[in-house]
C-alpha cells in the first residue's frame, strides 16, 4: 500500500454506509411528519387560481409568464451547462478544491442562477 | 456477488486525506439512496394504484384510508422524490463549483446531465398519477411549457395524445414513470459509477 493510501474496504465503504443509512432514516422519519397532500378529484372544468406547475418547474413558469420567448434563454443556458467541459479551457487541476481559479466565472454564474431559481 | 460487484465500482485504495466530507459531501451517493427509497416505496404503491382516469383517484383514496401504512408510503415516495431532485441539483452544483466536470471527466458530466434531465422528467410524470386537482393542473401547466419549446408540439402529442388526464395519457405517464424512466435512471447511474472508477476514483486525483 502506497504511503497516504488506505484500503477502500473498510475505510471508504464504512463512510458510504453511514451516509446512506443516515439519509434513509432521515427521509423515512420526515415522511412520517410531512404527509403528502391530496386535493379533490381532478376536474378540467374547475380551474384553480392560480394554476401552478410542479414546484421544480415554477421558475420557468414565472419566466415565460413575461414572454414565451424567454424559454429560449433557458434552453441556451441548458446547452451551455451541457457543453461546460468544452467551454472552459482550464488545465487539469493538481488537487481537489472549491472554486478553482480557472472556473471562477462559471462557479459564480451557476450560484447566481440557483439563487434566482430558489427565490 | 452483488456486494463484490458494488465494491468493484469503487477504487481498491483511496487517499486517506480525501476521506472527509468537505469535498464531495456524499451528495451523489445520497441522491442514489433516495432513488433506492423511491424504487422500494414505488414498488409497494404499485400493488394498489390503478392507471385509469376513473380508478386512479379512488385507488389513492383507498390506499390512504384502508391500507395499513398506505398514507405513510405515499408520503415517503413523495418526500424521497423531492430529496432526490434537491440532492441532484446540489450534487451538480458541487461538481460545477469544484470544477470536477473538466476533462478527462467530460463524458461523465454528459451522463450526469442526462441523469438530471431524467430525474426531472421522472418527477414530472409522477405528478399526474394521483389525478387530483394539483396533479392535473400542474401537469397541464407543464404541457403548456413544453408546447412553447421547439418541437414541443410534437412531444406533447406523443405524451398526451388524448389531452392531460385522458386514458391514453395517464397510461403513457404511468409506463414512463414506473418502467422506462426508472430503467434509464438505473442504467445511467451504473454508467455514472463505472465512469467514476474509470476516471480513477470517487474523488479526483486519487
Amino acid at each position: 500500500m502506497k504511503r497516504g493510501y488506505v484500503k477502500s474496504s473498510p475505510h471508504f465503504f464504512r463512510l458510504i454506509t453511514i451516509a446512506l443509512g443516515l439519509t434513509a432514516v432521515a427521509v423515512m422519519l420526515l415522511a412520517a411528519l410531512v404527509p403528502a397532500p391530496l386535493q379533490e378529484q381532478g376536474n378540467l372544468a374547475r380551474v384553480p387560481n392560480p394554476v401552478k406547475s410542479a414546484w421544480f418547474l415554477l421558475w420557468i413558469q414565472e419566466l415565460v409568464s413575461y414572454s414565451k420567448y424567454l424559454v429560449y434563454p433557458v434552453l441556451a443556458l441548458a446547452a451551455c451547462f451541457i457543453a461546460l467541459p468544452w467551454l472552459s479551457p482550464a488545465a487539469p487541476q493538481q488537487g481537489a478544491c472549491w472554486f478553482p481559479r480557472a472556473c471562477r466565472g462559471v462557479s459564480w454564474g451557476r450560484l447566481s442562477h440557483v439563487c434566482w431559481c430558489s427565490r | 456477488m452483488i456486494e463484490d460487484f458494488l465494491k468493484h465500482l469503487f477504487p481498491r485504495a483511496v487517499l486517506q486525506r480525501n476521506l472527509t466530507l468537505s469535498y464531495t459531501l456524499c451528495l451523489g451517493g445520497l441522491a442514489f439512496t433516495c432513488l433506492m427509497l423511491l424504487g422500494a416505496s414505488g414498488g409497494l404503491l404499485l400493488f394498489y394504484y390503478q392507471p385509469t382516469p376513473a380508478a386512479a383517484y379512488p385507488s389513492i383514496l383507498l390506499l390512504e384510508s384502508s391500507v395499513w401504512g398506505g398514507r405513510y408510503l405515499r408520503s415517503l415516495h413523495r418526500l424521497a422524490s423531492h430529496f432526490f431532485l434537491v440532492l441532484i441539483v446540489l450534487h451538480t452544483l458541487r461538481v460545477i463549483l469544484t470544477g470536477a466536470y473538466q476533462k478527462p471527466r467530460q463524458f461523465n458530466w454528459l451522463v450526469g446531465c442526462a441523469l438530471f434531465l431524467c430525474a426531472v422528467f421522472e418527477g414530472y410524470t409522477g405528478y399526474l398519477l394521483p389525478m387530483d386537482q394539483l396533479a392535473l393542473w400542474a401537469t397541464q401547466t407543464g404541457m403548456e411549457l413544453l408546447h412553447i419549446m421547439p418541437l414541443g408540439g410534437a412531444l406533447r402529442a406523443v405524451l398526451v395524445p388524448d389531452g392531460v388526464g385522458g386514458p391514453a395519457s395517464l397510461l403513457r405517464f404511468y409506463v414512463l414513470h414506473i418502467l422506462m424512466v426508472p430503467g434509464l435512471l438505473l442504467f445511467l447511474s451504473g454508467l455514472h459509477f463505472y465512469r467514476i472508477r474509470r476516471n480513477k476514483g470517487v474523488l479526483p486525483y486519487l
